[in-house]
């Protein structure tokens, strides 16, 4: 790009060679960008990982040294470890249910029907509505006296269930919740996805005789993998550390049954105002994200193909 | 295509596959009507104990279609200060939107444009800061805002805001970008048009429609985020929707919870994300996937 002469007709003659121009305009360009991300991501998380070695006081008014405490406390912290074995179930089955639903979903809104547009805009809703009203609409929904599911299970089996109280119950209803709000948006880009694998070769396999299981294993799937293992990181990286569903539907709860690590860094800091337990807390999310990210970097290596 | 035509044949040929069309037809809106009664059937029950009494609404069996009546949403406007919510979620999402994408199609037309060296490893650096979690940065955040005095403010939440949103909005438009044919931008600067000009004459109107799209898109993610305001809020100079309708939940009421305003609010919150997808589900499509699939 060339705009030194727009600069020296205004008068300002300054010899500035293009080359170092480009670099002027490129940074001018991405500095504000950059600089709100590096002030309200970067430099918090730094923050983050120093505070962990910290120890505050008196509603986070005094703080000193720690040294590896915070993160020696962990494992004997009831709530740590509820919490690392529920995000991990909690993660991985989201996503497999997640990944099979919005394939299946896909497939769906993929057919030929009428009002097919309809059904598509239908199956954004879930993505777009807030996930404290998804919550929220699913607990009075389960609610163990007036919910509508629950009214129907006791119509067919004489009794009505109490999840919330149920350990396996609010785990189940926790991940099934999270598959409802977040399986739509997998089949939007799944959806994408197939719209992209050439007609002709389905066509080819059914004059092979492919019938429409074969066809989805040996053609749909082998050129849509990549979609799936990007899809799969990105869903598990950013399940991994999310709290709505979880604060609005159990709050953790009954005991730490639903307890995840998102959740324990928002009470330890926001409402004990523990900030280096919190902060160690955080730093252990981190830490799984990024093991997490390079896995899904890894396998997409692997599974790249090019058609 | 020759392929087509002789599956075609195939197919009319004999009457038992007819009959087999007619049995898939079956299992496609079968599995329709499934999918649109379990992703709908939410939306029945809070509209439904919305619109019904109180009196009605906790009873046993659930009354499943009760007399219209639109008193929850004037006992919510009583009980809370909902004038003040709706107009932060609304001030707070809008200018979110607008903040993120100027600010991210200013650095994506850099990225897509200037050919400096490392300009793609940037990018992608740029791009992977999406996968921070905002829970891992949300003490130092509060510590932050608290300083610079931005606590309970609703320029504080614009700007954790617009930060979040900031990265994966580069994203999609540096694809949209990459697509602008340069000739155009070309003529422009040997007839001497300066970067402003380029950006706000040229580029603006070819990428309307990818800007827009992510307009709605960022607006849709700030009207549903409840962590920021939930950590940074205190008072109704802030406070969100979304976070009225947790300290709703949380209230008691005679007979137990209030589902009613709940379910009040949660039907005000949803409404302008079912308008949205309504009207411009197609763009949105397109922008979300853009990310993903190139």
């Amino acid at each position: 790009m060339n705009l030194s002469q727009t600069w020296s007709a205004r008068g300002v003659r300054l010899h500035i060679s293009r080359r170092a121009w480009q670099y002027i305009i490129f940074i001018v360009l991405v500095a504000p960008a950059v600089l709100l991300r590096f002030g309200t991501a970067a430099y918090p998380i730094a923050q983050t990982i120093r505070l962990s070695f910290r120890k505050f006081e008196f509603y986070g008014t005094v703080e000193s040294y720690a040294g590896l405490e915070n993160f020696r406390y962990l494992p004997d912290d009831f709530g740590f470890r509820g919490a690392i074995e529920f995000t991990v179930l909690f993660v991985v089955c989201s996503t497999a249910l997640q990944l099979i639903l919005g394939m299946l979903i896909a497939q769906l809104l993929n057919a030929e029907f009428k009002g097919r547009a309809l059904a598509r805009a239908v199956n954004l809703i879930p993505w777009a509505i807030p996930t404290i009203v998804a919550a929220y609409a699913f607990r009075w929904i389960l609610d163990d006296q007036f919910g509508m599911i629950t009214h129907w299970v006791s119509l067919v089996t004489g009794s009505r269930p109490v999840i919330f109280i149920d350990p396996d119950g609010a785990r189940a209803a926790v991940i099934l919740v999270n598959v409802w709000k977040n399986a739509p948006f997998m089949a939007v880009v799944f959806l994408a996805g197939l719209q992209g694998i050439p007609e002709d070769l389905y066509d080819a396999a059914k004059v092979d005789g492919a019938n429409a299981v074969q066809r989805f294993f040996f053609i749909t799937l082998p050129l849509i993998i990549p979609l799936v293992v990007t899809m799969g990181t990105f869903f598990v990286i950013w399940q991994v550390a999310s709290l709505d569903l979880i604060y609005g539907l159990t709050s953790g709860g009954p005991g730490v049954a639903t307890q995840v690590l998102a959740l324990r860094v928002f009470e330890e800091g926001l409402r004990y105002f523990n900030y280096g337990f919190a902060s160690a807390i955080g730093v252990v999310l981190l830490g799984l994200v990024a093991v997490i990210g390079l896995i899904g970097i890894l396998l997409f290596r692997r599974f790249e193909v090019t058609y | 295509m020759v392929s087509r035509a002789l599956t075609r044949t195939h197919e009319h040929s004999s009457g038992h596959s007819s009959w087999r069309h007619t049995l898939r037809r079956v299992q496609l809106y079968m599995a329709l009507f499934l999918f649109l009664f379990v992703i709908l059937s939410p939306f029945f029950w809070i509209v439904k104990s919305a619109l019904s009494r109180p009196d009605q609404l906790f009873k046993i069996p659930p009354v499943y279609i009760p007399d219209a009546t639109l008193e929850n949403f004037k006992t919510l406007a009583e009980q809370v200060p909902l004038y003040e919510y709706v107009r932060n979620s609304l001030i707070i999402s809008t200018a979110t939107a607008l903040v993120s994408v100027t600010l991210a199609f200013m650095a994506a037309y850099a990225f897509a444009r200037i050919a400096i060296p490392g300009r793609n490893v940037l990018l992608w650096l740029f791009v992977l800061t999406m996968a921070l979690p905002e829970i891992a940065t949300i003490v130092p955040l509060y510590r932050l805002l608290a300083e610079a005095n931005m606590l309970d403010t609703r320029t504080g939440l614009i700007v954790v805001m617009s930060s979040v949103l900031v990265p994966f909005t580069v994203w999609v438009l540096v694809a949209f970008i990459q697509q602008v044919p340069f000739e155009i931008e070309e003529a422009a600067i040997i007839d001497g048009a300066n970067l402003f000009h380029i950006l706000t004459r040229i580029m603006l109107p070819l990428t309307s429609p990818a800007l827009a799209t992510m307009v709605v898109i960022n607006f849709i993610n700030a009207w549903n985020n409840l962590l920021y305001p939930l950590a940074f809020s205190a008072t109704e100079q802030s406070k969100t929707l979304s976070v009225a309708i947790t300290e709703i939940f949380q209230a008691r009421a005679p007979w137990g919870r209030p589902w009613n305003l709940v379910s009040t609010l949660g039907v005000t919150m949803v409404l302008p994300a079912i308008i949205l997808v309504l009207f411009s589900q197609k763009a949105i499509v397109r922008g979300l996937t853009r990310g993903a699939i190139k």
